[in-house]
C-alpha cells in the first residue's frame, strides 16, 4: 500500500461511522408500521403555519430501509472510491459523499418539511459538485450544469407543494399533515399532487425531465452508482410515496402520475436497450426502473415503491460499481470497446451477471419479487377502486409488462456485449473493489428472504422474462444501422428543446435584459453625467481669463441689481 | 437746477470711461478709463458738498483722498503695464496669455 493510498482510509472510516450510526439509528425502526399514526389531531380550523425549521424526527419502516440501504451503498461506493479515484482532490470528493448521505438521511428521517426542502437542496448541489468532478473536461461541466439547472427548476414545485401543505393543513410536520389527511377528506389534493409530481419528475429524471441523468454520465462512476441507487433519484420516489395519503384522493395527480411514469418506463426502457454505451445504458436503465416505482406510487401502494427501491437501489450499484471495473480495464464504456471481459475480471463477471439477472427479474434474485410485486398492484388497481380509471391501469399493466420484457432484453444485451466474445488478458481487481460488489451480489440474494410469492403472477413475469432474454440475445449487436434503431439511440431527439431551445430562450431574455439595462436603467445616469458635463463646460468657457469680460458681466450685474431696485420700487 | 449741469458731465464722463475699461484693448487707455470713471465720482462729490453747503467739506476732503488714490493706483497700474510690456513684448489685453497654476510662459 503506499502513502497515498494510505491517506484515503480516514476517509472510509469517516464515511463508516457516519454509516454505522444512520444503521444504529434506523435499525429498531425496520419494524414500525407506517399506518398507524398518533399525535393530537389540531382540526381544519388553524391559519396557516409560520415557516419553521425543528429536528423533529419522523423514522418508520420505509424510512428506515431507505437509510439502510443509503448508508450502505454510501460505506461501499467509499470503499470502492479508494482504489478507483485519481488522486486529484480525493479529500473534497469523499467528504462530499458523506454530505451527500447526510443529506439523503435529513430528507428520509425528518419530520419537518422545510428540513427535508433543505435534505433536497443539498442533496442537488452535492449531485452538481460529484458530477463535476473531473471540472477540466467539457462533457462533465455541462452534465453538471445540466443536474443542477433541471432539478433545481423542478424543486420550485417542491417548495410550492410544502407553503400549500401549510396553507392547508396549518402545520409544516409531516406526521401532522398524514394525521390530518387521516381525519378529515384532503383538501386541494389535485394541486399538491401536481406540484409534488413536478418536483419528484426533476430529482427522478422523469419524462419531460429526464434527460439530465444520462447526461450525468461524465461523473466518476462511483457517484453515479450513489446517485442512482440510494441517493438523489431515490428520494423523488421516497417523497411520493411518504406523502401519498395527501393526494391519493385525486384522480388527475394519480393519472397524471400514472401517465408520466408509463411514457418514461417505456422510452427509457427503449432507449437502453439501443445504447452503444454501457453506462449511458444503465442510466436510461436507472430512469425506467424509477417509472417502475412511479407506476406503484400512481396505483397507490407505496410499500411496493418502496421495495422496488431498495431492490433497484442494491443491484444497480452493483451493476455501477461493476461497470467501473471494467472501464478501469477497457479505458471507456463504449459498448464497442467491450467484449470478452468474462475470463479477464472474472469476480466483476460473476457479480454483474447476478446483477444483470436482478436488473431483467430472473427467479431468486431480489428483482424478480419486487417487480411482482409492483405488476400485482397495478393489477390489483385494474378492478377500479383505486384512483385512476381501469381503462388506465390496464394501460399502465401493460406498460409495466412491456418494460419488464424490454428490461430483460437490454440485461441480455449488455451482458452480453460486455462479456462474451473473445477473451482478452487477465486483469487482477483489488479486493476494495470486488468486495463491494460482492457484498452487494449477495444482498440482491439475501433481500429476498421474506418476500411475498404467488405462483400465477411468478409465472407470467417469468414468461415475459425468457421472451425477453431470447429477444436481447438476438438484438446483440453494438451499432444500429435500421431506421428505428438509430432514432431510438438518438433518444427521439428529445434533447435538443433542452440543449438548444431552453438555453436559445434564456440568451434571448438575457439579451432582452441587457437591452432595457442599457437604454432605459442607463439613461438616467447617463443623462445626469452628461448634464453635469454641460454645465461643466458652460462653467468652463465663463472662466475665460479675460479680464474685460468679467468686466463687463460685473457691469451688466450691477446694472441689472440698479435696475431690479428701481423697477422695485416703483411696483411698490 | 444748477446741480444738473455737473452730475451730466459725470454721468458723461462715467460713461466714456465705462466704455474705455470696457472696450478698449490696450492697457493704458484701459487704465485711462479708470481714471475717468475715478474723475467722475469726484465731480459728484464737489458738486453735492456744494449743494448740500456743508460747512465741514466733507465731499471735497473725499475728493482729495480720491485724487491721492488714484494718483497712486495710475503709478501702480503702469508699472504692471511697464513689467507686462518687458515680459510679454505687447500691452494688448486680449494677446496676454492667462496666468495659471502650472503654466508659466
Amino acid at each position: 500500500m503506499t502513502g497515498e493510498t494510505r491517506r484515503r482510509w480516514p476517509y472510509v472510516v469517516l464515511t463508516g461511522l457516519v454509516s454505522a450510526a444512520v444503521a444504529v439509528w434506523a435499525f429498531p425502526h425496520l419494524g414500525d408500521n407506517a399506518h398507524v399514526l398518533s399525535g393530537p389531531y389540531v382540526g381544519n380550523d388553524v391559519g396557516p403555519a409560520l415557516p419553521r425549521l425543528t429536528l423533529g424526527m419522523f423514522v418508520d419502516s420505509w424510512s428506515a430501509e431507505v437509510m439502510l440501504l443509503a448508508a450502505a451503498i454510501a460505506f461501499l461506493v467509499q470503499l470502492y472510491s479508494t482504489k478507483y479515484m485519481a488522486a486529484e482532490r480525493f479529500g473534497s470528493y469523499a467528504l462530499l459523499i458523506v454530505l451527500f448521505l447526510v443529506a439523503m438521511v435529513a430528507v428520509v428521517a425528518t419530520d419537518n418539511l422545510f428540513v427535508l426542502l433543505i435534505g433536497w437542496e443539498v442533496m442537488g448541489v452535492c449531485s452538481y459538485l460529484l458530477i463535476g468532478h473531473h471540472w477540466e473536461r467539457d462533457d462533465a461541466q455541462s452534465g453538471a450544469a445540466k443536474a443542477l439547472l433541471v432539478t433545481r427548476a423542478a424543486d420550485i414545485g417542491l417548495l410550492l407543494a410544502i407553503l400549500l401543505l401549510g396553507q392547508t393543513y396549518g402545520t409544516y410536520s409531516i406526521r401532522g399533515v398524514l394525521i390530518a389527511t387521516g381525519h378529515e377528506h384532503p383538501r386541494n389534493a389535485t394541486l399538491i399532487g401536481l406540484l409534488l409530481i413536478i418536483a419528484v419528475v426533476g430529482k427522478s429524471a422523469q419524462v419531460p425531465l429526464q434527460t439530465w441523468l444520462p447526461d450525468a454520465m461524465p461523473g466518476p462512476t462511483p457517484i453515479t452508482a450513489l446517485i442512482h441507487a440510494a441517493t438523489m433519484v431515490a428520494a423523488g420516489v421516497f417523497l411520493l410515496a411518504r406523502l401519498l395519503p395527501v393526494f391519493d384522493a385525486s384522480s388527475v395527480a394519480m393519472t397524471t402520475l400514472a401517465i408520466v411514469a408509463a411514457v418514461t418506463m417505456l422510452s427509457a426502457a427503449l432507449f437502453a436497450l439501443t445504447q452503444t454505451d454501457l453506462k449511458r445504458a444503465l442510466a436510461w436503465s436507472t430512469v425506467s426502473q424509477l417509472a417502475v416505482m412511479f407506476a406503484a406510487v400512481a396505483v397507490a401502494n407505496g410499500r411496493a415503491a418502496i421495495d422496488h427501491l431498495i431492490s433497484h437501489g442494491s443491484f444497480k450499484a452493483l451493476l455501477f460499481l461493476g461497470c467501473g471495473v471494467a472501464m478501469h480495464v477497457v479505458g471507456s464504456s463504449s459498448l464497442a470497446d467491450m467484449g470478452g471481459l468474462r475470463t479477464s475480471i472474472r469476480a466483476t463477471f460473476w457479480t454483474m451477471t447476478v446483477g444483470f439477472a436482478a436488473l431483467a427479474g430472473v427467479v431468486p434474485t431480489v428483482g424478480f419479487f419486487t417487480k411482482d410485486e409492483v405488476l400485482e398492484a397495478v393489477h390489483g388497481a385494474t378492478n377500479g377502486h383505486g384512483a385512476i380509471d381501469p381503462t388506465m391501469a390496464w394501460a399502465v399493466l401493460i406498460a409495466v409488462a412491456l418494460t419488464a420484457v424490454i428490461t430483460a432484453a437490454y440485461s441480455t444485451r449488455l451482458w452480453a456485449l460486455t462479456f462474451l466474445g473473445e477473451s482478452k488478458e487477465k486483469h487482477p481487481t483489488p479486493f476494495v473493489m470486488y468486495g463491494p460488489l460482492a457484498v452487494l451480489a449477495l444482498s440482491t440474494f439475501a433481500l429476498s428472504f421474506g418476500k411475498p410469492f404467488r405462483l400465477d403472477v411468478a409465472g407470467v413475469s417469468t414468461g415475459l422474462v425468457v421472451v425477453g432474454v431470447a429477444l436481447g440475445w438476438l438484438l446483440r449487436q453494438r451499432t444500429w444501422t435500421s431506421v428505428p434503431g438509430r432514432v431510438l439511440a438518438g433518444e427521439f431527439g428529445f434533447d435538443r428543446i433542452f440543449s438548444r431551445a431552453v438555453p436559445g430562450v434564456a440568451l434571448a431574455d438575457a439579451r432582452a435584459v441587457v437591452w432595457t439595462d442599457d437604454t432605459v436603467v442607463d439613461a438616467y445616469p447617463r443623462g445626469g453625467s452628461h448634464t453635469a458635463l454641460a454645465a461643466g463646460w458652460v462653467m468652463n468657457r465663463l472662466q475665460s481669463a479675460k479680464a474685460q469680460l468679467y468686466a463687463t458681466a460685473i457691469v451688466v450685474g450691477a446694472v441689472l441689481l440698479v435696475l431690479l431696485g428701481v423697477l422695485g420700487g416703483v411696483g411698490r | 437746477m444748477m446741480l444738473l449741469l455737473p452730475l451730466e458731465l459725470s454721468a458723461v464722463l462715467f460713461g466714456i470711461g465705462l466704455y474705455g475699461v470696457l472696450a478698449r484693448r490696450n492697457a493704458v487707455l484701459a487704465l485711462i478709463g479708470v481714471e475717468l470713471m475715478l474723475n467722475a465720482a469726484n465731480i459728484q462729490l464737489v458738486a453735492f458738498d456744494a449743494w448740500f453747503a456743508d460747512v465741514r467739506h466733507t465731499g471735497q476732503v473725499l475728493t482729495l483722498y480720491v485724487i491721492a488714490l488714484a494718483a497712486a493706483e495710475l503709478g501702480l497700474g503702469l508699472a504692471i503695464v511697464l513689467a507686462l510690456f518687458r515680459a510679454r513684448g505687447t500691452i494688448d489685453l486680449d494677446d496676454v496669455e492667462p496666468v495659471r497654476d502650472g503654466r508659466h510662459p
